[in-house]
């Protein structure tokens, strides 16, 4: 299990010793991920999101903690934590949070984070994400299903039925992409990619752009991510599973939704936008010199300024249009996104087979 | 109407470009109020019709919920459109009747005060005959003009007497079933 060995030169870069047992190696790389990738990176992403959101709408947005209001997500972070809890919760309810949270950061062990930050590399290293969301998707109904309240039935289901018609077409655009490598490895997938825009997989052939396109829309779906978000949305089941929930579990269950939207970024970034692929050679020349600290650095850079681009791109299309409703998500999974990911895959198959063939 | 294959194919690729090009073109709406040099007097809303863009209730697009109408002749009064109703702004009365109408939906009134044309209503229509118009002005200044009426009216007595004999007369036999 040689990879786990990152965290130990991390780890010596604290002044601790070397490291060998791989029982203490994998939860601290977990921890470690948690706490200084996702958890700013949720921050950084959460503040941009109400600030563009204001912009759009011509008001301020957060301008009170700190400058320009960048403690903004702390400060609520806090205030969340003090809250009491306003109703009796019970205790399949406390079961299903606790459950389905678990199960959505089990993902974080599997998460591509760059050519030597990788955990779990596997030939079905890809789909495994993918399984964690619908066992999201299943554990949020289950949560909603247990909180007896009309909010929680209705949002649970609908959460469940998007996810349904949405994993279809995401995973049929997914194999797209494994055609075109060969392999469901992260290190396959992003090996056969440039760090230039023409040579990453969404621009090699038209139906690997459908692909992508149709990735990102049906994660929407299948997360309920806006605008595809009318299972969680206040004004159409007055928040959905969410209503129930306040304080701490409420910060645990949109920490863990807006987990799932970031993986999901991170996911296509790695797939079609190149991954963590630096230009003009500066991986093989960091991995000569020996500076692998440096070297984490910039893949992880590189990764998450796509996906924060990502983000942002689909928060702008979320926040200029309506909110669609939730029996035309699923009309739209199932009659625009799934026969769109078949012809992408048939035009993959083809264009791969022309490959092999010349 | 049944349509061609070709054609069907046709108008839904034209719906997945006319869909992919209005949130495209909603996308760049944004662009001035991200740098801060917006015009807020400036209009920005597509597909209202309205004077200042001189567009007509022609230039609606095909899908677009206008006022409801309902065609009283086809309404079968089997009261889908009134469970369904998430406001509840729909109210029917109905009763069997015996001549060539067979049921008379004697209240049919839509609360468009109420109304949010949420189009639920002409989904589960199984005669087809709750529709949206294309008419969309349609503000009052009193609340009791918002409610509109489809119904046939109540029935009168000479009505029931003469459905009551001919329910009589179908169970004797005389006469067939319209």
């Amino acid at each position: 299990m040689n990879a786990f060995l990152w965290v130990s030169s991390w780890l010596e870069g604290f002044g601790l010793e070397q490291v060998e047992s791989i029982w203490i190696l994998a939860p601290l790389g977990l921890i470690f991920i948690f706490l200084f990738i996702i958890v700013p990176s949720s921050m950084i992403v959460a503040y941009l999101d109400r600030k563009v959101t204001a912009d759009f709408q011509a008001r301020v947005g957060p301008n009170r903690a700190g400058p320009a209001g960048v403690f903004q997500s702390w400060a609520d972070f806090f205030k969340l934590l003090q809250k009491d809890r306003n109703s009796e919760v019970s205790w399949s309810e406390e079961l299903w949070l606790a459950i389905h949270t678990m199960a959505l950061y089990s993902t974080v062990a599997v998460l591509p984070l760059g050519s030597l930050m990788l955990l779990v590399d596997t030939d079905m290293s890809v789909f495994l994400p993918f399984w964690a969301a619908l066992v999201v998707a299943l554990g949020t109904m289950l949560l909603g299903l247990s909180q007896k309240t009309v909010a929680g039935w209705y949002g649970g289901i609908r959460v469940a039925t998007q996810a349904i018609s949405g994993a279809f077409p995401a995973l049929v655009a997914m194999i797209c992409v494994g055609l075109r490598a060969g392999s469901f490895r992260w290190s396959g997938l992003v090996a056969i990619q440039g760090a230039a825009p023409l040579s990453w997989t969404a621009f090699s052939n038209p139906f690997q752009f459908i692909a992508l396109i149709v990735f990102l829309v049906s994660g929407l779906v299948l997360l309920a991510i806006p605008p595809m978000d009318a299972a969680l949305s206040s004004p159409d089941v007055s928040g959905g599973v969410a209503a129930h929930l306040s304080g701490r579990r409420l910060v645990l269950f949109k920490m863990g939704r807006f987990y799932s939207f970031y993986l999901w970024a991170v996911i296509a970034s790695v797939l079609f936008l190149g991954g963590w692929k630096l230009p003009f050679e500066i991986s093989e020349n960091l991995l000569e010199q020996g500076k692998i600290q440096l070297l984490h650095f910039l893949e992880l850079c590189c990764l998450m300024t796509k996906s924060l681009i990502l983000i942002l791109l689909v928060i702008w299309g979320a926040r200029v249009n309506p909110r669609t409703r939730v029996d035309q998500i699923t009309d739209f999974a199932w009659t625009v996104l799934s026969p769109f990911a078949l012809f992408a895959l048939i035009g993959a198959s083809l264009v791969a087979g022309w490959g092999v063939l010349s | 109407m049944r349509r061609s294959v070709f054609s069907s194919v046709v108008s839904y690729a034209k719906d997945v470009i006319w869909g992919m090009r209005s949130i495209f073109k909603s996308c760049l709406t944004a662009i001035p109020y991200l740098s801060g040099k917006h015009d807020l007097t400036k209009e920005v809303t597509e597909q209202y019709p309205d004077p200042i863009s001189s567009k007509t209730p022609d230039d609606l697009p095909p899908r677009s919920r206008g006022m409801l109408n309902n065609d009283i002749e086809r309404c079968s009064g089997c009261r889908d459109c009134e469970a369904y109703c998430p406001v509840t702004c729909i109210r029917v009365e109905a009763e069997p009747a015996t001549d060539e109408t067979q049921i008379w939906v004697s209240i049919f009134d839509i609360d468009f005060s109420k109304c949010m044309f949420c189009g639920i209503c002409t989904e589960v229509c199984a005669p087809g005959s709750l529709r949206h118009t294309r008419i969309y002005g349609g503000a009052s200044p009193r609340l009791s003009d918002m409610v509109a009426s489809f119904g046939r009216g109540p029935v009168t007595e000479t009505q029931r007497a003469k459905w009551a004999e001919r329910r009589k007369q179908i169970e004797d036999e005389k006469v067939r079933l319209i």
